[in-house]
């Protein structure tokens, strides 16, 4: 378990309790602080209470809505400094061995990254492997062994420079080979934003599908990790989901990431695959030997329940798990914890449904609340509640092109903002 | 020493060495190659020595507080093989082509010349919304394509539609692309002179600059160098060539992009079309140093400056670059000399920042279109009655393929939604259904005519 995480460190404006300081949102800052409760109250999230689809309006309300004052308080106020530090926010929990896929061995997250790594290799002559550091193994280890097993010249340090390594993969990809790009910390993406969302995720697209990046992975540690500070921490998913053409996938646990990270490999959209930094070592289960593939777009449902619908990605996904029991224990709560897996595109429907079901939807990222992705999520859930008029209000998903310049607004319709219509700007 | 230097010279210069050899040179301490090979890192330590051990540098030491004077007076000599007139300077350099091949040269830069006119003026016509011309650079295109194979990638910027031309692509698809009708492969989706054929290995045009280079793309060159890293995998024999005016040089992807050709050794030409302006941008506010040629030793890279309204020049630097990029694994940099007679678009008008007389200069005096015609005529291959005629079909022959193109509608409007992603996700679907509803009720609003259906 790593140690605790700062004040804002998480970047989520956590609703603080009376019990807690207020900056820190009360989460695992105060020694002892019992990791569960802590969780309760350190939720990044909208509560969203809707009318429950078919019920005719009746509204559920959460039984024992009012929580009693010194439900948040500090379990044992006392224990050393020492301890502290090795709290984390949240128990990492295995899922059962998989039995479906061979041999298992116990194999954390970084282990399983490099065992997906290794597999594609082996099956692909043309795939590489690339970026800062990853000859000798990578700053998280997840290139160990590859470069010795697989040769120079398909696992190889690039110079330091996040647009590069990304043009780069995009260069390798339009050619048909495969490329796995590696970004140090997703905290150094943005010099390659522009490659991402401007190349990369328009390729396709912009040359009527003569050419395509398809076969480019890009891989980044991810999410907080309690020392990481504002650096080392960011989970940035919400600045690529707003952009359509990639994929972006975080898994919560090594099963999980190995077939991930092998269906974004082999996906023909390029994708951006963020590793959750703190699981790395953190988390520990039986991981297939062989390759296989989790499907991406499909959300996982990893608990049923009746009551509310509980969302998230990653590192949070133990922590809502958490909750969910702790709910279900405290308040006689009975929550469904959905593990959403790929942002975007992100699987509408198997969300829906299930907040058609309870009622009641939380979302829960480590991101910053503005603008982070449970904003789209609740939106579109919302939706539900209102016809398919108020959907095809919003703006459409593809890319501006110019020849959307040939839908102008449409005159004396009551419907605005109907069509994307921005030319691209060339270079005046 | 200097025995040796000259020896890698000319060796290196007739045949490409190879690693071994080149590697042996290095060995014994030949300056003035540009390959980085990884051993130059690990050099035997010794604590006795007086000699410089850091990793990063192979140099001696010097006593001497003097800094190094960037040359921007007598920069680097600028290739060439015709003089303004077109007469051969030293016989020995001219690439001694047949006249077939000259021809070509001659009618690809006057096809795309008259291309230009025409579709400029149908610009200010309101028939198309944007147009970019290559007055004064067909030289760089031209010289260029045809020292390439026909199947080495192409990674363009936007003003290379020369190297199309030369490639035979059909006049019908340059007009398809710029109207954006249904003959687009395209499909409608760009604006003007975004061309792409993946048939003649061109990569498709994208607006923001350098984007191309560290791939390959429009002023990127990152990807042009994944690409031609891939190509080297692949034993391809092929090499990627990625063109850049000096403005989007100074974009940081083209640093990028020169720093990985370097270090992973890729077989690719780096051709900087210095053409003097960035829209309004002078060169003088561009850069300091000695222009772009002058930063590929920086990086490690054989470069070179040529002067680019000579196609012969352009010719022989491409073929040679050509050559030993792809026997060597080594990228290479040509900055051909030029310069940008038109605007830089239809958006544009030049006389804001510069004189016209500047820019008649360039077009009585120095084109490359002029000089190319007055050596085919020293030889005997070309006269006026030629000319004449020629300008006269090939006028034709594009102002057909306009009218045609213009009449065709553009491509239906479902395509908005197809191929963002391989496949399409169930949220671009339902967008694109709930577009047809609209249409459906508000069809009258649209011209839907213009649209396929």
């Amino acid at each position: 378990m790593g140690p605790p995480l700062q004040p804002n460190q998480c970047g989520s404006r956590l609703g603080a309790p009376p019990s807690l300081p207020a900056e820190c949102g009360g989460v695992a800052c105060k020694p002892g602080l019992r990791v569960g409760m802590a969780v309760a109250a350190a939720i990044a999230c909208r509560l969203l209470r809707l009318r429950a689809a078919g019920a005719g309006g009746h509204w559920r309300r959460l039984r024992g809505a009012g929580l009693p004052r010194g439900f948040l308080q500090p379990a044992s106020a006392g224990e050393d400094a020492a301890q502290w530090r090795r709290v984390a926010h949240f128990t990492f929990q295995p899922d059962p061995e998989p039995l479906e896929y061979g041999q298992t061995q116990k194999m954390n997250l970084f282990q399983a990254v490099t065992s997906a790594l290794d597999n594609s290799l082996a099956k692909d002559p043309t795939a590489v492997i690339f970026g800062e550091d990853v000859a000798f193994g990578g700053v998280f280890r997840c290139t160990v062994g590859l470069r010795d097993k697989y040769g120079k010249d398909r696992v190889f340090n690039t110079p330091l420079c996040e647009q590069g390594i990304v043009g780069f993969g995009i260069g390798i990809a339009v050619t048909g080979a495969t490329a796995i790009a590696e970004i140090q910390f997703a905290d150094y993406i943005f010099p390659a934003f522009d490659q991402i969302v401007n190349e990369a995720a328009k390729y396709r697209y912009r040359s009527g599908d003569l050419f395509n990046c398809g076969s480019l992975t890009i891989r980044a540690p991810w999410g907080c990790v309690g020392h990481g500070a504002v650096y080392h921490s960011q989970s940035p998913e919400a600045f690529f989901a707003h952009c359509p053409g990639i994929k972006v996938v975080v898994p919560r646990s090594p099963f999980q990431a190995k077939g991930l990270l092998l269906s974004c490999i082999e996906d023909k959209n390029p994708c951006i695959f963020f590793e959750p930094k703190i699981l790395y070592r953190a988390a520990v289960e039986q991981v297939p030997v062989e390759p296989y593939n989790i499907p991406l777009s499909q959300a996982e449902v990893i608990q049923e329940g009746s009551d509310v619908t509980l969302v998230a990605w990653g590192t949070q996904v133990h922590v809502i798990r958490e909750v969910a029991s702790m709910a279900q224990e405290k308040l006689g709560v009975s929550c469904e914890v959905i593990d959403l897996r790929t942002i975007i595109p992100w699987d509408v429907d198997t969300v829906c449904k299930s907040v058609i079901k309870t009622g009641r939807l939380l979302v829960s990222h480590e991101a910053p609340l503005t603008g982070g992705f449970a904003s789209e999520i609740s939106s579109t859930v919302q939706q539900l509640e209102d016809t398919g008029d108020v959907e095809e209000i919003r703006g459409w998903k593809p890319h501006c092109i110019s020849a959307g310049r040939m839908f102008p607004e449409p005159r004396g319709s009551y419907i605005k903002s109907m069509w994307v219509r921005h030319t691209i700007s060339p270079r005046f | 020493m200097a025995v040796v230097t000259a020896a890698a010279r000319v060796l290196g210069s007739s045949r490409g060495l190879g690693q071994d050899g080149l590697l042996l040179l290095r060995r014994l301490g030949v300056r003035g190659l540009a390959i980085s090979h990884p051993q130059r890192q690990q050099q035997r330590f010794s604590s006795l020595d007086d000699k410089p051990q850091f990793p990063g540098a192979s140099a001696e030491f010097i006593d001497k507080l003097e800094f190094i004077q960037p040359n921007v007076i007598s920069g680097i000599p600028i290739y060439r093989v015709m003089d303004r007139q077109g007469q051969i300077i030293n016989p020995s350099e001219d690439p001694n082509l047949p006249q077939e091949k000259v021809l070509k040269f001659y009618k690809s830069m006057t096809l795309l010349n008259t291309m230009d006119r025409i579709l400029y003026e149908s610009q200010r016509q309101g028939r198309i919304s944007f147009y970019m011309t290559n007055y004064g650079e067909e030289g760089t295109h031209v010289g260029s394509a045809a020292a390439l194979d026909n199947t080495d990638l192409v990674f363009g910027q936007y003003r290379e539609a020369g190297v199309l031309m030369y490639r035979d692509y059909p006049l019908e698809l340059f007009m398809a692309q710029c109207y954006g009708n249904v003959s687009d492969l395209g499909k409608g989706r760009q604006m003007p002179v975004h061309y792409g054929c993946k048939e003649r290995h061109f990569v498709t045009i994208s607006s923001p600059l350098a984007t191309q280079i560290p791939q390959g793309e429009d002023a990127h060159p990152g990807p042009a160098v994944g690409a031609a890293y891939a190509a080297k995998r692949a034993n391809a024999n092929r090499v990627v060539i990625c063109y850049f005016g000096e403005g989007a040089a100074s974009e940081g992807d083209a640093h990028a992009g020169f720093n990985f050709a370097a270090t992973l050794e890729c077989p690719i030409i780096f051709f900087c079309r210095n053409n003097g302006y960035a829209i309004s941008t002078p060169t003088s506010e561009q850069y300091r140093g000695d222009g772009i040629a002058a930063r590929g030793p920086g990086y490690g890279i054989m470069s070179i400056r040529v002067d680019g309204n000579d196609v012969f020049a352009v010719y022989n630097a491409t073929k040679e670059a050509r050559r030993r990029a792809v026997a060597e694994n080594q990228p290479f940099l040509i900055e051909a000399m030029t310069y940008r007679i038109g605007h830089h678009s239809t958006s544009d008008d030049s006389s804001a920042y510069r004189s016209v007389d500047e820019v008649n200069y360039w077009d009585k005096q120095d084109h490359p279109i002029s000089r190319l015609r007055h050596y085919l005529q020293s030889r005997g291959w070309w006269d006026d009655e030629q000319e004449k005629d020629w300008r006269k079909q090939s006028r034709k022959k594009v102002m057909e393929a306009f009218e045609q193109a213009e009449r065709k509608p553009k491509p239906n409007f479902s395509l908005l939604f197809s191929d963002v992603y391989q496949e399409m996700p169930a949220q671009l679907r339902k967008q694109q259904e709930s577009l047809a509803r609209h249409l459906q009720t508000y069809g009258e609003h649209y011209p839907l005519d213009h649209f396929e259906k």
